[in-house]
C-alpha cells in the first residue's frame, strides 16, 4: 500500500512532497486552534486502528480506513493522515522517508474526497449513513489504489507491471474495507451519532 | 531482436516457479505470524522513538537540527543514485554510521524486515514486466518467447531494495540518538510549523495508550469466544471493535484536552532543549553531505546519467 524509498525518481518525490506540505498547511489552517490537540489524538486512534488485521483468504490485511478518516475529520483529515504516516515511518519504516510526500497524497486526497462525499450524501437514518459510509470506505481504497498506480506509472514505464499488480491486489481489500467501514458507521450512529455530524463541533460535557 | 538472450530448458522454469511458490507461502505465513504477534504482545510493546541515554557517540552529541537536515539531504541524494555499485557504497556508509552509534542492531533489522514484503514484490514482478529495451539481457524458458525474464528489471528492483535499506538504516541514527522531544523541536527550528511537531509529540504519546486499549478490548473479545474467520459476522465484530476504539478515543480526547488546558496549555509545550550549533555540528553535517554528493557525482560521472 505504501511506496517505499527509492522507487520514485527524486523530482517526483520532491514534487509530491511540496504538494503534500501545501495541503498540510491548508488542512491545519482549516482546523481551529482549539481542535489541534484533538486532531493529534484522533490521528493516534486511527494509527492504532490500522494495526488491526482482518483475515482475508490465507493471509490477512490491515485496515487503512482513509474514507472513514475523511468522514470523521473533514478538512482536518489530511493533517491527521500526515501525522499518522510520519509516525508510521518513524516507528516501523512503513512508507519510508523520501516517499512521505507521495504516501501522504495517496492516502490524504481520497480521505478529503470521501469526507466531502459523506457530508453531502449522508442524509438521515442509520441505514442510509451505513450505505454512504460503506461506499466511502470502498471509494477511499479505490482512490488510494489509483493514485498509487499513477505515482508508480509516473516513476517510469518499467513500473507499469507493478502498478497493474498493485491495482489488482487492492480489489479484494476494497470490499473488506467497505463492509467494515459500513459496520463502523452503523456502530457510531447508534452509540455516538454526534461524531458523524460535523467534524469537531461536539459539545463538551459541562460539569 | 538484438538482445542477448539466454535460452534455458523447461525444468529450470519449473524449479524457479516452485521456489517462488515456496517463498510466497513463507511470506504469507510470516505476515500472518507477524500480525498475530503484534496483537498478542504484552502491553506497551510498540517501538518507542527516541532515547534519553547520555551521549555515547558522535551522533548522540550532534545537534538535532544539523542531524535532521544532513540526514534528509543524504537520503534524497541516495535515492537519486542509479548505479548498483554506488548504491552498495551508500549502503556501506549507512552501516558504518550505524556501527558508530553503537545502537542495538535489532531495531534496524526490524525496520528492514517491515519493508521486505513490498520489496520482494518488486523483485518478483519487475523482471517479468519491465519493458524490453535494445541491449537488455533476457532469459527465455523453453518456448515461452513472449514472457522473457528481463535482467535489467531485476537490476532495477535490486537498486530499489538497496536504496530503501540505506534510508531505513539511517533512521535509527536519526531518531534513537536524541530524545524525541529534542528531535521534534529541532524539526520546528528548521522550518516545519511548530504546530506539526507539537501534534506529533502528542500523537506519539497516545498511540501507546490506545494500543494498550486495543489489546485490552481484544482479550475481552477473546474471553467471549471471538474467533477470527471469514464470516460476515466476523467483519461486523471487527467494525464494532474499531468503532468502540474510536468512541473511547474521542471521549478521551476531550478529557485530555480539558486536562491540558487546566494545566495552562496554550498551543505549545514548554521546551527545555538547548541547541548550540558548534563547529563540530557543522563539520559532521558537511561531512555527511559531502559523502552523499560524492556518491552522486561518482554515480553520474561513471555513466549513471544515461
Amino acid at each position: 500500500m505504501h511506496i517505499s524509498d527509492g522507487v520514485m525518481p527524486t523530482s517526483l518525490a520532491l514534487g509530491s512532497g511540496a504538494i503534500s506540505l501545501a495541503l498540510t498547511a491548508w488542512s491545519s489552517r482549516m482546523t481551529r486552534g482549539d481542535d489541534l490537540p484533538k486532531v493529534a489524538v484522533v490521528a493516534a486512534a486511527f494509527f492504532v486502528a490500522a494495526l488491526v488485521h482482518v483475515p482475508l483468504g490465507p493471509t490477512s490485511v490491515h485496515l487503512l480506513l482513509p474514507g472513514l478518516v475523511g468522514a470523521l475529520l473533514g478538512p482536518s483529515a489530511f493533517l491527521a493522515i500526515v501525522l499518522g504516516l510520519v509516525l508510521q515511518s518513524l516507528m516501523f519504516q512503513f512508507g519510508g522517508l523520501t516517499a512521505l510526500g507521495g504516501n501522504a497524497l495517496l492516502m490524504g486526497l481520497p480521505a478529503l474526497a470521501c469526507g466531502l462525499i459523506f457530508q453531502v450524501f449522508k442524509g438521515e437514518g442509520v441505514k442510509r449513513q451505513m450505505i454512504v459510509g460503506g461506499s466511502c470506505g470502498g471509494l477511499g481504497i479505490i482512490g488510494s489504489a489509483i493514485i498509487l498506480a499513477l505515482l508508480l506509472f509516473l516513476s517510469g514505464e518499467d513500473f507499469l507491471g507493478v502498478a497493474k499488480l498493485a491495482l489488482a491486489a487492492h480489489l479484494p481489500v476494497v470490499f473488506i474495507e467497505a463492509l467494515i467501514a459500513a459496520f463502523i458507521i452503523r456502530f457510531l450512529c447508534k452509540v455516538k451519532p454526534e461524531m458523524l455530524t460535523a467534524p469537531f463541533t461536539l459539545k463538551r460535557n459541562k460539569l | 531482436m538484438s538482445n542477448p538472450t539466454l535460452h534455458l530448458p523447461w525444468p529450470i522454469l519449473g524449479l524457479i516457479l516452485g521456489l517462488l511458490v515456496v517463498c510466497l507461502w513463507l511470506a504469507v505465513v510470516s505476515v500472518r505470524k507477524m500480525a498475530d504477534a503484534l496483537e498478542r504482545q504484552p502491553d506497551g510493546m510498540l517501538p518507542l522513538i527516541g532515547c534519553d541515554a547520555p551521549a555515547r557517540s558522535p551522533l548522540h552529541s550532534w545537534d538535532p537540527r544539523f542531524k535532521l537536515v544532513a540526514i534528509l539531504i543524504f537520503a534524497f541524494l541516495v535515492v537519486s543514485l542509479k548505479q548498483p555499485v554506488m548504491v552498495v557504497a551508500a549502503l556501506a556508509v549507512a552501516i558504518i554510521i550505524l556501527a558508530f552509534t553503537r545502537l542495538p542492531w535489532s531495531r534496524s533489522l526490524r525496520r528492514i524486515m517491515a519493508m521486505n514484503g513490498f520489496l520482494a514484490m518488486f523483485l518478483i514482478v519487475m523482471p517479468l514486466t519491465s519493458v524490453v529495451q535494445p541491449g537488455d539481457s533476457l532469459i527465455v524458458f523453453g518456448t515461452f518467447e513472449s514472457w522473457p525474464l528481463n535482467l535489467r528489471g531485476m537490476k532495477l528492483a535490486l537498486i530499489i531494495i538497496g536504496k530503501a535499506w540505506t534510508v531505513a538504516l539511517m533512521m535509527e541514527p536519526l531518531l534513537a540518538t536524541a530524545p524525541l522531544g529534542a528531535t521534534l523541536e529541532g524539526l520546528s527550528r528548521i522550518g516545519i510549523p511548530q504546530r506539526v511537531s507539537e501534534l506529533l509529540l502528542i500523537a506519539h504519546r497516545y498511540i501507546h495508550v490506545f494500543f494498550g486499549e486495543l489489546q485490552r478490548m481484544r482479550s475481552g473479545m477473546e474471553a467471549r469466544a471471538f474467533k477470527s474467520d471469514h464470516r460476515l459476522d466476523t467483519l461486523k465484530d471487527y467494525g464494532n471493535f474499531v468503532g468502540m476504539l474510536l468512541v473511547r478515543s474521542f471521549e478521551r480526547t476531550h478529557r485530555v484536552y480539558d486536562a491540558m488546558q487546566a494545566r495552562g496549555y496554550a498551543g505549545r509545550m514548554p521546551g527545555h532543549f538547548q541547541f548550540r550549533g558548534q563547529a563540530s555540528d557543522w563539520l559532521k553535517a558537511l561531512l555527511l553531505a559531502a559523502i552523499g554528493i560524492g556518491l552522486l557525482l561518482a554515480d553520474r560521472l561513471t555513466g549513471g546519467g544515461a
